[in-house]
């Protein structure tokens, strides 16, 4: 009985954020870097004229004007590029601009997330279904990535049954990392390649002790980029007293990527976890 | 009648000097709050607006979004500029600001509360956009309550010792957002950030209209304690011997300081600097008496206010700096200067 009062509650959130085609998507501003991703991948980037900083792939999105973090957005801004069409993601705000853009009558769509790989090819399909892409163009251009999605699921399935520990480290705060827990990007990553996520007595992202890494001994781990660049190499990271003593950095299992390609939930997400579940498979 | 006699006794004790000086406040004043509303991301012709030429997406650009912002703005300068001065002259310290009895403290712990625990309580709350500055408002009173009590009152114990309770009450308010940023998602922990660092953006009507109306009262009420706080510099005991009631006199500072900074900070963030250094400015230009030091830095302080929320609009448009940014950018520099130049004479 309770499930089905939840699901009433719910209900009108997910309808909320519908994917109704939108009247007019010639002026498209965009708050939400994997939004940006798709939306360069149906090919509709002619019609982008802002986009918020998370935005920063493919390269030419340097050319496009930014309208600022997509939680710290300013409705004057967005409003001055006169967009007839506001695309963006659950964590788009403060909450206070997200009324104002609903005061001024603009079509405002805010695109559920959900971190998998079947959430990844939803978002595809809303954003299709706003610009007035039709389905027939969209199942084409979505032809090799069901093939990767159908690919990585068969791989994740037999990575599930290996018990694979995975930490995945967004950055270093000083000597301990940054460590992904419940209910983040990074813990739907980790699932996606059918690993099982170390982290998993925490939500969030939190800083995690030397001890604590230790005990939780992964075999994989995952660092961004964006953390690596504090570290000459894989080499000196598997050094630092936080990681030294971990199966992981014992055999060299240290991995990096790019954070957005990982943790985005953009197209390319499908990708970097095709690479890790194959890395993990073996 | 007696606000007649006020008046009275409010020119008595400014130079004409003073006098030029604040008129030249209020034309600033009023010249850089047309230039704000006028400039900004969106483009729009003015006279055109006037005159119902353009369409109706202009005209809510400018009287929904840009002008309360403005006004926020402009009220929330000068409610940090007169409480700076006026906790400047209650403590006889030339240090203290706004955020020294640690009412900024106790709002931002409200604020940091309803936007990391408060979010998963009510997503879409119809009253959502009233629950932040609503809750900010409670962290302050609660900051003013425990200042009331362990000074029995604002009593005679001493400046030094309201000082060292607002001292520790800044530790425990610290600790309270400290323990909220642990427990924040990671999108929450941005949220505080943003929050910390200060904005105008996202004024609408409904939210200012009671501040404003708030802050212009308590402005008024605070102003013709001027010549009391003139008296004080003297010392306790002799501004007492003087007739002033100097109990009363810190009540009245505290709470209207505590009221005016509390409401702006629940609506704008931390804003930094603009309630240490105005005061200074304005001493600097004219004189110290506080008959003209109030009024002066409460003008002065709009103005600069709303200078800042200008540099942050147009600086990166069309994204957006927080003014927290902008006014700690401009205040630091002129307050090392201000240091500097003190040690020199």
């Amino acid at each position: 009985m309770r499930k089905i009062y939840i699901f009433f509650l719910l209900l009108p959130f997910s309808i909320w954020s519908a994917c109704d085609k939108s009247n007019d998507p010639s002026r498209v501003v965009i708050a939400g870097g994997s939004i940006t991703e798709i939306v360069y991948f149906l090919e509709y980037e002619d019609k982008l004229v802002g986009i918020d900083v998370t935005s920063n792939f493919p390269e030419e999105t340097s050319e496009i004007p930014s309208i600022g973090y997509v939680r710290a957005l300013s409705t004057e801004g967005i409003l001055s590029l006169k967009p007839s069409l506001i695309l963006g993601e659950e964590d788009m705000g403060p909450p206070l601009v997200i009324n104002q853009l609903k005061l001024t009558g603009m079509d405002l769509k805010i695109i559920n997330e959900d971190r998998s790989a079947q959430g990844i090819l939803e978002k595809i399909e809303c954003v299709s279904k706003i610009l007035g892409i039709t389905t027939q163009e969209r199942l084409n251009k979505i032809k090799n990535l069901t093939r990767d999605i159908n690919l990585l699921q068969s791989i994740a399935k037999k990575n599930e049954d290996k018990d694979i520990r995975i930490m995945l480290i967004l950055n270093m705060q000083g000597t301990s990392p940054i460590v992904a827990g419940q209910n983040t990007s990074g813990d739907g990553f980790i699932k996606m390649v059918g690993g099982k996520n170390v982290a998993s007595n925490f939500e969030g992202w939190k800083p995690i002790s030397s001890e604590s890494i230790i005990a939780y001994d992964p075999h994989f781990i995952i660092i961004t980029e964006r953390g690596m660049s504090s570290f000459s190499d894989i080499e000196s990271l598997s050094n630092t007293t936080a990681l030294k003593f971990t199966n992981a950095a014992q055999l060299g299992k240290i991995y990096s990527e790019d954070g957005m390609a990982m943790l985005g939930f953009g197209v390319r997400t499908i990708k970097t976890a095709l690479n890790f579940a194959e890395i993990f498979s073996k | 009648m007696s606000f007649f006699s006020l008046e009275q006794k409010w020119f008595k004790f400014v130079k004409s000097s003073q006098i030029k000086l604040l008129t030249f406040f209020l034309i600033a004043l009023i010249s850089i709050f047309f230039l704000s509303v006028t400039l900004g991301s969106f483009d729009f012709n003015l006279r055109d607006l006037l005159s119902r030429k353009s369409d109706s997406l202009d005209s809510i650009v400018l009287f929904e979004i840009r002008i309360p912002r403005v006004l926020l703005a402009a009220f929330v300068g000068a409610s940090l500029g007169i409480s700076g001065a006026s906790l400047q002259g209650l403590f006889r310290n030339p240090l203290a600001d706004p955020g020294l009895i640690g009412v900024s403290a106790g709002a931002a712990l409200g604020a940091s509360f309803v936007i990391v625990v408060g979010s998963s309580f009510f997503p879409e709350f119809i009253f959502g956009t009233f629950i932040l500055p609503f809750s900010a408002i409670i962290g302050a009173s609660f900051v003013i309550s425990l200042l009331y009590i362990f000074t029995q009152g604002f009593g005679y114990q001493g400046i030094t010792y309201m000082l060292l309770v607002g001292i520790a009450v800044n530790a425990f308010a610290s600790v309270g957002i400290g323990i909220l940023t642990y427990i924040s998602t990671d999108s929450e922990l941005r949220g505080l950030t943003f929050w910390t660092m200060g904005s105008f953006g996202g004024s609408s009507w409904q939210l200012i209209m009671p501040a404003l109306i708030i802050i212009s009262l308590t402005v008024l009420w605070l102003i013709p304690s001027s010549r009391k706080l003139d008296l004080l510099q003297l010392g306790e005991p002799e501004a007492y011997r003087l007739g002033v009631d100097v109990r009363r006199l810190k009540f009245k500072v505290i709470i209207s300081s505590a009221v005016i900074v509390g409401l702006s900070v629940s609506l704008s963030g931390m804003i930094g600097f603009v309630g240490l250094v105005v005061p200074h400015l304005v001493r600097l230009l004219g004189g110290v008496n506080h008959n003209y030091l109030l009024p002066g830095s409460a003008l002065l302080g709009a103005s600069l206010m709303m200078g800042a929320d200008l540099l942050s609009r147009i600086l990166i448009q069309p994204a957006e700096l927080p003014v927290g940014l902008i006014t700690s950018a401009i205040g630091a520099p002129f307050f090392l200067w201000l240091i500097f130049r003190i040690r020199k004479s």
